[in-house]
């Protein structure tokens, strides 16, 4: 008999990283790595599942720039030529590691990773991988969610009614227009919520979101199933609860699965091990190390010396982590199923990318999870949609203002490394509010530049951009995407004001910033 | 970041990354010196941030590996240099947690050489106003004094679940003028809306369950008459 159900979420986001006026771009390998290491090997993952008859549900989050990048031509073609490299790079390392028995397997791996992702984007997926995830979407085994049009981490902007709505509705537009139809689930970035958040949500038809754990038990009233089952706002909007246990096996950097010694070490690279004369071609402008994809070592303990990476050692713990990710799952859901009239739900939301980016193995994890499920039946599965079709009714209670960020709250993205942008963003908003006003019914030239300042200012909006001036990471890009996007916006604010629009500028500016084709800039009319 | 990279880079580069890790470092320090604050300062940083909490975020950050020159540099050309401010005169505010908010605010030049040519101008400063339910009825207040070259603070709310507005105001001839209010804005709850005492005994066990000790969540004391109304100036 079924004792509880798991609903696998991962949020797949990158940030709006299209730089066309550079040949190379060191921040798009965020997007080609994220794809041969995540998006590409899940597909793969979904068909050999499908193949084999295993039964699986998962519930995806594709972020409207991620859908964005994703389909654009430009970016399409520029990753089927940085795979070229990779395959080139690949053979340069079956030349160097000839004859060691340790190191050239790992090497031909690397190269039969490359290889594959090179016949599967470009002849399998023709370029475009979102029709991939449509298609098991519409045979229900994946739902697709989506989310904030550039991430925004939305209680920072709930004193702009008209920010949050452009938000969630490029955002609706956007999965509309990639997978043809609306969505009905919809991933509040970083789990940010507040209460109020639920009217916006439901106006766009959206039906149930993730809540941060902190935000639904401090909600009001106290939920009756704890995390073990959704909460209904009193308009009827559902909030999912992340599990805190099962989170938190995979998340702990420390504890978590991915921590074990047997997992490859993600930071050892060869981008940094090995001399610049031989890495140059395949790292930054030729001189600035970076990651190149081709790590050989494992993590390895802590006193001892790093250790050539294992395979097949990982791949059995990847299963025995996944055994144990169930038995854990099982035991918890019987003692909540104790106290509950109907089967325990355990919501456990990830970042797409720790699966095979970060976390190598966790692909294989994922697989492990649905063979091992199918043997019992005390555990299934389900996808979001799925348990909400299942179980309507729910406690009413509406959650508290949290997130699933450090301290619980909105400190990760407000703080004294990213606080000035506020000033900026705050100003944007209102600035466009005023100019929705002013000009209400445009067409021709002026709506596209109305409506490319509206673009700027979604673009300025992104959580990406605080998370990594707060992490020290590309700080310097997130800083000079917010002065970019402010710079647009301003010099669009005074072309209005003076009645000048230099349509060439405007060309170039919608050609590159050519994210959200269908926005609409009239959402930043103030709301009566 | 590591010795090796640090070595690798001009003092300039070094001066320019320690000012950005908040650090104020005398001028011409030898070159080992800039070295050892900065890889104590990234030390702290990192350990702050372990010992902080929540791992999701930590995890997060790997899908944006960079390069070495990740903490000061990016592959492009400088960005356009954007106003600071936009000479205005208002007042904005954040809730951040249930304990601290983040201000930021702005006089427009002309208003603030007014406010000094005037010979009684006492200075700036911030009014904290707590309202009940979001209106000024049974508003209370204190002041906090800013400085004239101040523009932003996090300031310490002394209740969760309550709203408050900020106005920014002038002290002239003794007196107070408000010249810019906040929004209002509403300090989230940190303790459950219900006491154990009030929640059935299926609901405690999966609240517990649920890892309320691990979220150092707490439930509010039993409900007493005194208690409830209790207030702002207890």
């Amino acid at each position: 008999m079924e004792t509880g159900s798991i609903a696998l979420v991962l949020n797949a986001h990158l940030p709006f990283v299209r730089q066309p006026d550079y040949p190379r771009f060191l921040e798009e390998r965020w997007l080609f790595e994220s794809l041969s290491e995540t998006y590409l090997p899940l597909l793969r993952l979904f068909a050999k599942l499908e193949a084999e008859r295993v039964p699986w549900r998962l519930t995806m989050a594709v972020s409207p720039t991620l859908a964005s990048m994703l389909g654009d031509a430009l970016l399409r073609e520029r990753y089927a030529a940085w795979l070229k490299d990779q395959l080139e790079l690949a053979d340069k390392e079956l030349a160097r590691t000839a004859g060691d028995p340790v190191f050239h397997p790992l090497a031909q791996a690397y190269r039969d990773l490359y290889q594959q992702n090179y016949d599967d984007f470009t002849v399998l997926h023709g370029g475009s991988i979102l029709p991939a995830f449509d298609f098991y979407y519409k045979k229900g085994r994946l739902e697709l969610m989506t989310s904030a049009a550039t991430q925004a981490f939305l209680p920072i902007y709930r004193q702009y009614p008209e920010a949050v709505m452009s938000q969630v509705e490029a955002a609706v537009v956007s999965f509309r227009s990639a997978f043809g139809r609306p969505p009905s689930g919809f991933w509040t970035p970083q789990l940010g919520w507040y209460p109020g958040l639920e009217e916006t949500l439901a106006a766009y038809g959206l039906q149930y979101s993730v809540v941060a754990t902190r935000g639904a038990m401090l909600g009001k009233p106290t939920p009756r199933h704890g995390s073990y089952a959704p909460v209904a706002c009193p308009n009827g909007f559902t909030n999912f609860i992340r599990d805190v246990a099962a989170t938190e096996a995979v998340w702990s950097e420390t504890e978590g699965y991915p921590a074990d010694p047997a997992y490859r070490d993600f930071y050892r690279d060869i981008g940094f091990d090995l001399p610049l004369d031989y890495v140059g071609p395949y790292v930054e402008q030729g001189q600035i190390r970076t990651f190149t994809g081709f790590k050989y070592w494992a993590i390895s303990g802590r006193s001892q010396e790093k250790l050539p990476y294992d395979p097949d050692l990982a791949s059995a713990k990847a299963v025995e982590h996944a055994e144990n990710f169930l038995y854990n799952r099982a035991r918890q859901a019987r003692k909540a199923a104790a106290h509950m009239e109907r089967p325990p739900l355990m919501v456990a939301p990830y970042d797409a990318e720790l699966f095979g980016h970060w976390w190598h193995e966790g692909i294989q994890w994922l697989e492990a999870l649905f063979r091992k499920a199918q043997g019992t039946s005390e555990l299934r599965f389900v996808t979001l949609g799925e348990y909400h079709k299942q179980h309507p009714e729910n406690f009413e209670s509406v959650p508290e203002f949290a997130s699933w960020g450090d301290g619980g709250y909105a400190g990760v993205w407000l703080e004294k490394s990213n606080d000035w942008l506020y000033r900026h963003t705050f100003k944007l908003i209102e600035y466009m509010t005023e100019l929705a006003e002013r000009f209400p019914n445009e067409s021709g030239l002026r709506e596209r530049v109305l409506n490319q300042a509206a673009r700027e200012v979604l673009l300025s909006q992104a959580a990406d951009w605080p998370f990594l001036l707060r992490s020290g990471k590309s700080g310097s890009f997130a800083r000079k995407q917010i002065e970019d996007a402010v710079t647009n916006f301003n010099r669009i604010y005074e072309m209005l004001c003076a009645n000048t629009v230099g349509t060439e500028w405007l060309t170039r500016l919608e050609k590159r910033n050519n994210v959200f084709p269908a926005i609409n800039y009239r959402i930043f009319r103030r709301k009566r | 970041m590591n010795v090796e990279r640090l070595n690798d880079l001009s003092i300039e580069a070094l001066y320019a990354l320690a000012e950005k890790m908040g650090l104020d470092l005398p001028p011409a320090l030898e070159r080992i010196f800039v070295v050892e604050a900065l890889i104590e300062a990234f030390q702290e940083d990192s350990d702050e941030r372990k010992s902080s909490g929540d791992m999701a975020i930590h995890i997060e950050e790997k899908k944006f590996s960079g390069s070495e020159l990740d903490e000061i540099d990016a592959s492009l050309d400088a960005a356009p240099c954007i106003a600071r401010r936009y000479n205005e005169t208002v007042v904005h505010w954040i809730p951040r947690d249930p304990e601290w908010a983040f201000a930021f605010w702005d006089v427009k030049d002309e208003e603030l050489n007014e406010y000094e040519r005037s010979g009684s101008y006492g200075g700036l400063f911030l009014r904290v106003v707590r309202s009940a339910g979001g209106d000024d009825k049974a508003a209370v207040s204190f002041d906090v004094p800013v400085n004239d070259d101040d523009d932003h603070w996090y300031l310490h709310l002394p209740e969760q679940d309550r709203y408050y507005r900020l106005d920014l105001c002038v002290r002239i001839a003794g007196k107070a003028k408000v010249i810019a209010h906040s929004n209002v804005i509403r300090t989230p709850r940190a303790i459950l809306a219900d006491s154990f005492d009030e929640l059935e005994p299926e609901a405690r066990a999966l609240a517990e369950l649920s890892g309320l000790s691990k979220l150092r969540i707490q439930a509010p004391p039993e409900r007493h008459p005194s208690r409830i109304m209790g207030g702002y100036d207890d």
